[in-house]
């Protein structure tokens, strides 16, 4: 491809996608630093690849920086900390409705709740909730099958309703103070 | 629909993932069970809290200028590589046929490098200013010796590099010198001076002219930036800003008239 058509190509198609990578990456490494880093070398490794981008771009770019993010996590930290497939699910009793409403409109909560969210469900939830991908964006992004994207939504807003419905001062409390390492996004 | 049925499209009726049928089924489920309204309420409460703008995470506020710089850098980099690997490929014919193809070989690469749209050497370098002029705007890089005083800024560079760059006095001219600093450009150290026209900034690069001097004033647009270019007979001339390019020139004009 002509390299300046290229760049304009690229400027054009990937470059409005840079809040929704930011937003990925700083959420799967739960830090500014590391996900600014994630997103410049995911944008490098998709100028390389632009050639080979076939419809969608956000998916696409987003696919890229979720597998930077995790290169990076595994050069820079132990994977076995980002690893989630045997977690267990929470087990609370099934939260008051009354309670549930009230509590998960604390940002604060909702920010730690999804901080500490196993990798895989914090991972679906952003890609659904806040970038607004179909559950077959998702797959392609993520590189699963259909009905194990439905499964992780499906398990992550179970577990966080029993985060945010928890009291505050029951043994959730440390959970959220060990998990919340990460600091706050921003 | 019963319950559990209705528990497993819930999800998917929520997320848009449903066709217009299975929707109505679950609506018209959802009217009749208050169990499951109650699921669905729970749903949109923790919507509401995900879709929380100020949950959505925020780069720094230069953050895109820094990717703007490394793509273009990318850029430039594989526009040079496919222009060298053009010439490996050529070089690879021995002597006679290097001879004989020299005379066709300008003028094929020559259409094949057009054709192929790469860069040539001055539009890489009009990338390169371009890629420096973004670096130098990032916090702490604009300047290693800030001061508007011609007489502090032209010793700095002694010393640092192998011949002496000119820093005229232009801020009667209203662009007042802001300060300077080494970079790299054309494989080679570079002086870069900067000044600055109301709040923009100008970055000019020079270096030693060994090749064909060309005075008047080139000028092009990269990536919303106006690049201009001239040789001297002593100097290469490189400035770059994202002023408009009507004033840009004014400015080569007077700094190429000191």
């Amino acid at each position: 491809m002509r390299s300046q058509e290229k760049l304009r190509r690229f400027e054009e198609q990937i470059s409005p996608h840079l809040r929704s990578a930011y937003n990925l990456a700083r959420w799967v490494t739960r830090s500014h630093e590391d996900a600014e880093d994630v997103v410049q070398e995911a944008f490098l490794r998709a100028f390389a690849a632009f050639d080979s981008l076939r419809g969608d771009a956000k998916p696409w770019l987003l696919a890229i920086v979720r597998n930077t993010s995790f290169d990076w996590l595994k050069r820079n930290r132990n994977l076995a900390a980002v690893g989630y497939d045997d977690a267990p699910d929470p087990a609370e009793p099934s939260p008051d409705p009354e309670e549930s409403l009230v509590i998960a409109r604390d940002r604060e909560k909702v920010r730690q709740a999804l901080e500490q969210l196993p990798g895989e469900f914090r991972e679906a939830l952003v890609l659904r909730e806040m970038e607004g991908l179909s559950y077959k964006e998702i797959a392609s992004a993520v590189g699963v099958p259909l009905g194990t994207v439905m499964s992780r939504l499906s398990r992550g807003r179970d577990w966080l309703k029993r985060i945010l419905s928890a009291p505050a001062t029951a043994k959730h409390g440390e959970a959220a103070a060990k998990g919340g390492e990460g600091g706050s996004a921003r | 629909m019963n319950c559990d049925e209705s528990r497993i499209y819930l999800a998917a009726y929520f997320d848009n993932e449903l066709d217009v049928a299975e929707c109505l089924r679950v609506q018209q489920h959802l009217a009749e069970c208050a169990d499951c309204r109650r699921l669905q309420q729970e749903h949109a409460t923790l919507q509401t809290a995900l879709r929380d703008s100020e949950l959505y995470a925020q780069p720094s506020a230069d953050f895109a200028k820094r990717i703007q710089a490394s793509v273009l850098q990318a850029a430039v980099d594989e526009s040079r590589r496919e222009r060298e690997s053009w010439w490996a490929r050529f070089g690879g014919f021995g002597w006679v046929a290097a001879t004989v193809a020299l005379a066709v070989l300008a003028i094929v690469v020559g259409t094949l490098v057009l054709n192929r749209g790469s860069l040539s050497p001055n539009q890489l370098l009009a990338g390169a200013v371009v890629a420096g002029h973004i670096r130098s705007l990032q916090p702490g890089h604009l300047v290693d010796v800030p001061s508007s005083d011609h007489h502090t800024v032209k010793p700095w560079f002694q010393g640092k590099l192998d011949f002496s760059p000119p820093v005229p006095e232009l801020s009667a001219a209203g662009f007042p010198l802001v300060g300077g600093r080494l970079d790299y450009m054309d494989g080679r150290q570079v002086a870069a001076v900067v000044y600055s026209h109301r709040l923009h900034q100008i970055n000019v690069f020079l270096w030693p002219n060994h090749g064909s001097v060309d005075e008047s004033i080139r000028s092009d647009e990269v990536q919303g930036y106006q690049v201009l270019h001239w040789s001297s007979a002593e100097m290469n001339y490189w400035v770059v800003s994202d002023l408009n390019r009507a004033e840009l020139v004014e400015f080569a004009q007077f700094l190429r008239s000191q």
